[in-house]
């Protein structure tokens, strides 16, 4: 069976609407959604009413949850006070727009969701907050996986699509525990896991203004990472008709991120 | 000796007297008209040349003592300049772009030297100035905004350099020339500050068409450290360069 993966929409909805109708047009059987409905963009209640229209499994991304508890992210969500002022503007922005029926859904979006042997989540099953880089280190990107207990692990906020494979091999942990002399070892072997990003449909983050997703096959383990030209120009528009800042517009043309990327990426915000 | 150089924005002047100070060890000077309140140039060269003399608007008699650099200008008119550059009789270097035919700047010259490739022609330009000095700047936020400024966010740029104080005390010098330079900062050799708001200059100078000269002003101020957060920064700045291991050697 061929599912769609989408995420990181981030209130932009000619892209969100591009994309639907690629999803189409792939035969995709079923779709999934990593969070990030909202945030910079100037369709925030659109992009969620599509998504509850097509009753598309939803989990709740980093801005999403921002918007319904406050914004409470410590600073290191931010790269740079530049980055830090222009996230909380759009923030602010983003609050005072989403309708009060749309905040209901986005609270009651679940972290993780799982169906069979596939696992969905934001950032990570960890954190919505927490960047899985390609560049991780094996390890730490193993365990990410196997704490999902899944084989596939989908996720976004980096907004840079790609598929990494972990491959089958054996680990050997040694825990060392407090008034114990002995360091119990336990040995086993871990199978084949992938990560794998789906990029973003409304803040692409790969030099180019075009929407990103993921078709996967159930049956043949097949990814497809698309990439979809949109009327990105219309969305650049509506930014700066609604007031956000100009430079958002700007950034968005040219396949720039609008602020967020974590200094250190597996930080886990303890809010 | 006194050698006068112009050039277009972005031509290569100050990279030329560079090359000069360092094929020389006799006592050098450099004085650059007009731009005492913006000395980006002539604090960069200091920095590599720590003996270099510099001279400010009022010192030109004293320009005759030593082999000085007289670097004029892109936007100041030669008619102008020309009766001080008479009391010296200087020896006229013009650094043109290989690309460009610049028959006021031939005729001025003694000797012309093939500058960097520009295009733009320097008439229809806009020059925007900010003065920084005292304040502190975010590293990560400097380069975001550099990157948008000459790439185009705030305008059609042909021209950028800058000199700012950071938040780990270092001072660093900021330039750029369209196909000439990517990204590029560098520390200047300085004494780290650490102790509050910095007292020395700090500045940018930014060339171009359709400057959108106010959101400038607001994305730098967004790039600077609050007044809540800088003894902070520096403290912690201050403990980790403390606790740096000494190098041993063998």
């Amino acid at each position: 069976m061929k599912i769609a993966v989408i995420s990181c929409i981030h209130g932009n909805y000619a892209a969100l609407d591009a994309v639907l109708l690629d999803i189409d047009q792939q035969k995709a059987e079923k779709i999934y959604c990593l969070g990030d409905l909202v945030g910079y963009g100037p369709y925030p209640n659109a992009v969620v009413e599509q998504i509850r229209s097509l009753d598309i499994p939803t989990v709740q991304g980093c801005w999403d949850e921002d918007v319904v508890e406050g914004l409470n992210a410590c600073e290191c969500s931010y790269p740079s006070l530049l980055a830090e002022k222009r996230g909380k503007i759009a923030h602010e922005w983003t609050n005072e727009k989403v309708n009060p029926e749309v905040r209901e859904y986005l609270a009651q979006l679940p972290h993780t969701y799982k169906e069979d042997n596939l696992c969905f989540a934001h950032g990570s099953p960890s954190s919505n907050h927490e960047y899985l880089l390609p560049e991780m280190d094996a390890f730490t990107a193993l365990e990410r996986v196997l704490s999902s207990d899944a084989d596939i692990l989908f996720c976004g906020h980096t907004h840079v699509p790609y598929v990494r494979t972990l491959d089958s091999g054996q680990l050997q942990v040694r825990v060392n525990q407090p008034n114990k002399k002995e360091e119990p070892t336990v040995s086993f072997n871990t199978p084949l896991k992938r990560i794998i990003n789906v990029g973003s449909v409304g803040e692409p983050r790969h030099g180019r203004p075009n929407a990103t997703y993921v078709i996967y096959d159930t049956e043949t383990e097949a990814v497809n990472l698309r990439e979809v030209e949109y009327d990105y120009q219309a969305t650049c528009a509506a930014i700066i008709d609604a007031g956000l800042p100009p430079i958002f517009a700007w950034r968005l043309a040219r396949g720039l991120e609008f602020a967020e990327k974590a200094d250190d990426p597996t930080h886990v915000c303890e809010r | 000796m006194i050698v006068a150089v112009v050039s277009p924005p972005g031509g290569g002047k100050t990279h030329w007297i560079h090359q000069q100070i360092a094929q020389t060890n006799e006592p050098v000077g450099y004085f650059s008209p007009k731009t005492d309140s913006v000395p980006i140039d002539a604090i960069y060269l200091q920095s590599e040349y720590p003996q270099l003399k510099l001279y400010k608007t009022g010192e030109e008699a004293a320009l005759n003592n030593t082999t000085t650099y007289i670097e004029i200008p892109w936007h100041l008119d030669l008619e102008g300049i020309e009766p001080i550059l008479q009391t010296f009789n200087p020896h006229r270097v013009a650094i043109i772009p290989g690309d460009t035919d610049n028959t006021e700047l031939n005729a001025w010259a003694d000797e012309v030297i093939p500058g960097n490739n520009i295009t733009k022609a320097d008439k229809a330009l806009q020059i925007h100035r900010g003065v920084l000095t005292g304040e502190i700047l975010d590293f990560d936020s400097l380069t975001t905004f550099w990157l948008e400024l000459t790439q185009g966010a705030y305008g059609e740029v042909v021209r950028v350099k800058g000199i700012f104080d950071l938040v780990d005390g270092q001072i660093c010098y900021g330039d750029f020339i369209p196909g000439e330079s990517e990204l590029d900062f560098k520390p200047l050799k300085l004494p780290r500050w650490l102790n509050g708001r910095p007292d020395r200059f700090s500045g940018f100078e930014i060339v171009g068409n359709n400057l959108d000269k106010g959101e400038i002003v607001l994305t730098v101020q967004d790039c600077c450290v609050p007044e809540s957060a800088i003894h902070y920064y520096q403290q912690q700045v201050k403990e980790s360069l403390e606790s740096e291991p000494e190098v041993e050697v063998a």
